[in-house]
């Protein structure tokens, strides 16, 4: 059993990605294609951290960019004014991300129904832009932040992509851990049944607190990294269109999978270039997505790839059995 | 002095606006225990609507008004009937229901850029002149918008007290399954609950253009509003959605006139949270 497991074609596949991602430079990508991976690293964190708590607990999260923005933002204004060192900063602007996230949207409205979270969340993501335009000085208004200073002095293009995938790498890994440790059981418990899971002693808002904690910190992490890689932030990194392209990322590779944020993420960063040629119709074409995936393709990429896999099963009968717990949901 | 009473009074008359802004989202939040993410585009919709009217022929306004109306009242059903029926049958619709009404929102909302332009649009207002008692200086057209709130008010009370649909939608409110044992078709009352909630915020839509500036983007301020005030009179409550507005119309008045015009998100933000740590359940106590 542990044979087959450790054999199966899903992590077979998972190691020749990363063997690819690990070479990818050395093939002669261009300077834009490393841009691009960049974005999927960052980006793949942010979706993957939005699908722990959307997903996985349970909690209908609508501020996650705005935890990138604090994280990014205080990462970009220590090092940049106070010359602090990214591997410094990065850290402290998760911390920041986490510490004000869970006091004032966790603790006011974890405990209540599901509709709360969403709506503070909301709001507080809406909030953000007129606050950074009022503290130009610190933070650079609408014009945001340029010139953030790198990893290292002189950094390269290179340099941004490994780092950025070790990043990609240790934070996966962290929420891998995390969805099968006693929290992530402790959702699954809570989902199947509510009353059973608290009277075995689990706490819902402390599982809650927990994740969102976990979460935002993660992603505030992923802003540190976004801004020392790409050097800017502003206001905009708020606006609707990142936000709908996080939820595409979610629900087009399948909300509650583990390897569907990824997927969807990948996607999305990729396949942004079609979406600028749209022009105007940008944000119209990624709403028609988002309502058509939820109507009518709720699984997303890893629902298509559950039943491709189904379907060869029973045609050839030959492929090992699935792994257990795979999915948080059916 | 004369600056704070004339800021409560604005913030009255905008507290009564959004008070028939909020209805549509606390009348379908209650029944359906739907909440209504894309509700600032279809008070826009509504708006964009009786807009098209305008100039076409005398009595323009109201002939756009009542095709508003029906227009929004089928819209809403449709809408109920292929999007959220569907989505209400798979379990997850919580989550589900409220990134769809999101991506709707910003579709139309971007649907509606596309077809009207993003260059302001105003309804013009119906009464010109004004009314100054001491210090204090309002329009006529303001107050007859407040007249106008009450009298929807108030019908919308008659109906739900003594139209037998509006005693069944009331009745799902409250329990669905008592409202099955006597024999209303939950179905069915989902649907018209959806129609009546659209065409009411649809109309209100319209009389918030007769006060502000109608864009396809302002239509998620009005959202967001909506949401706080349903919020705070205890979702699932009507009367609680028309006090609260009407506050907090006032302090939004109050706010702006000692800080500016910037801090309106943050503000309301801050209410919200405030709300939530103190008295979740509203200030008439609704579903939590």
């Amino acid at each position: 059993m542990q044979a087959t497991k450790v054999l199966s074609w899903k992590s077979a596949l998972m190691g020749l990605a990363l063997l690819f991602l690990l070479a990818y430079p050395w093939l002669g990508a261009s300077s834009y294609l490393k841009h691009l991976f960049i974005l999927f690293f960052i980006w793949s964190v942010v979706a993957a951290n939005w699908n722990l708590l959307m997903g996985y607990a349970g909690i209908t999260s609508l501020g996650n960019i705005g935890f990138l923005a604090i994280g990014g933002y205080t990462s970009g204004i220590l090092a940049k004014s106070f010359g602090l060192s990214p591997w410094v900063t990065i850290p402290i602007g998760g911390l920041a991300a986490s510490l004000l996230v869970t006091l004032f949207l966790g603790l006011p409205a974890l405990r209540l129904s599901g509709i709360y979270i969403a709506l503070l969340s909301l709001i507080f993501a809406d909030s953000l832009p007129s606050l950074l335009t009022q503290t130009r000085g610190i933070t650079g208004g609408a014009m945001g932040l340029h010139e953030i200073p790198g990893f290292l002095p002189g950094m390269e293009k290179v340099h941004a992509y490994y780092i950025s995938l070790a990043f990609f790498l240790a934070i996966q890994y962290i929420l891998y851990r995390t969805v099968r440790s006693s929290t992530g059981l402790a959702f699954v418990a809570l989902r199947d049944s509510e009353h059973l899971a608290t009277t075995l002693g689990v706490n819902r808002f402390k599982e809650r607190l927990k994740v969102f904690a976990l979460s935002s910190f993660l992603t505030g992490v992923a802003g540190g990294v976004y801004v020392h890689s790409l050097g800017d932030i502003s206001p905009t990194t708020l606006g609707i269109e990142p936000f709908l392209l996080g939820i595409a990322m979610m629900e087009l590779g399948g909300i509650g999978t583990f390897a569907g944020p990824i997927l969807g993420s990948a996607v999305i960063v990729f396949g942004n270039e079609f979406l600028r040629l749209a022009g105007t119709l940008r944000l119209a074409l990624l709403g028609a997505l988002i309502c058509g995936i939820i109507l009518f393709f709720p699984g997303g990429i890893m629902q298509l790839v559950e039943r491709v896999e189904k379907w060869l099963r029973r045609r050839f009968n030959k492929l090992p059995p699935p792994s257990p717990g795979s999915r948080s949901h059916s | 002095m004369a600056n704070l009473i004339n800021a409560i009074v604005s913030g009255l008359i905008a507290g009564s606006l959004y008070a028939a802004m909020a209805l549509g989202l606390t009348i379908i939040y209650g029944v359906s225990r739907v909440f209504n993410f894309g509700h600032g585009i279809v008070a826009l919709l509504g708006a964009y609507i009786a807009w098209l009217f305008l100039g076409q022929m005398t009595g323009g306004l109201l002939a756009g008004t009542l095709v508003s109306l029906v227009a929004m009242f089928l819209f809403g059903l449709l809408v109920y009937r292929f999007t959220i029926n569907p989505l209400l049958k798979k379990p997850g619709w919580e989550t589900s229901t409220v990134l769809f009404l999101l991506g709707a929102g910003i579709l139309l909302e971007n649907v509606l850029l596309q077809v009207f332009g993003p260059r302001v649009k105003s309804i013009p207002s119906f009464l010109p002149g004004g009314l100054r008692l001491g210090a204090v200086q309002v329009n006529w057209h303001e107050l007859s918008l407040v007249v106008i709130v009450l009298a929807a008010i108030a019908a919308l009370n008659a109906f739900f007290k003594r139209t037998r649909t509006g005693q069944a939608m009331r009745s799902v409110a409250q329990s669905i399954p008592g409202a099955q044992v006597v024999g209303i078709d939950i179905d069915r009352i989902y649907g018209l609950t959806f129609g009546l909630a659209f065409a009411v915020t649809g109309f209100s839509g319209i009389l918030l253009g007769t006060k502000y500036y109608l864009n396809p983007h302002i239509g998620w301020e009005w959202m967001v509003k909506g949401f706080v005030i349903v919020s705070f009179g205890g979702l699932g409550s009507t009367s609680g959605a028309i006090y609260a507005a009407v506050i907090l119309g006032v302090v939004e008045a109050i706010a702006v006139l000692y800080l500016s015009a910037i801090w309106v998100w943050p503000i309301w933000f801050v209410l919200f949270m405030v709300l939530l740590l103190l008295r979740p359940q509203g200030i008439l106590g609704g579903r939590l």
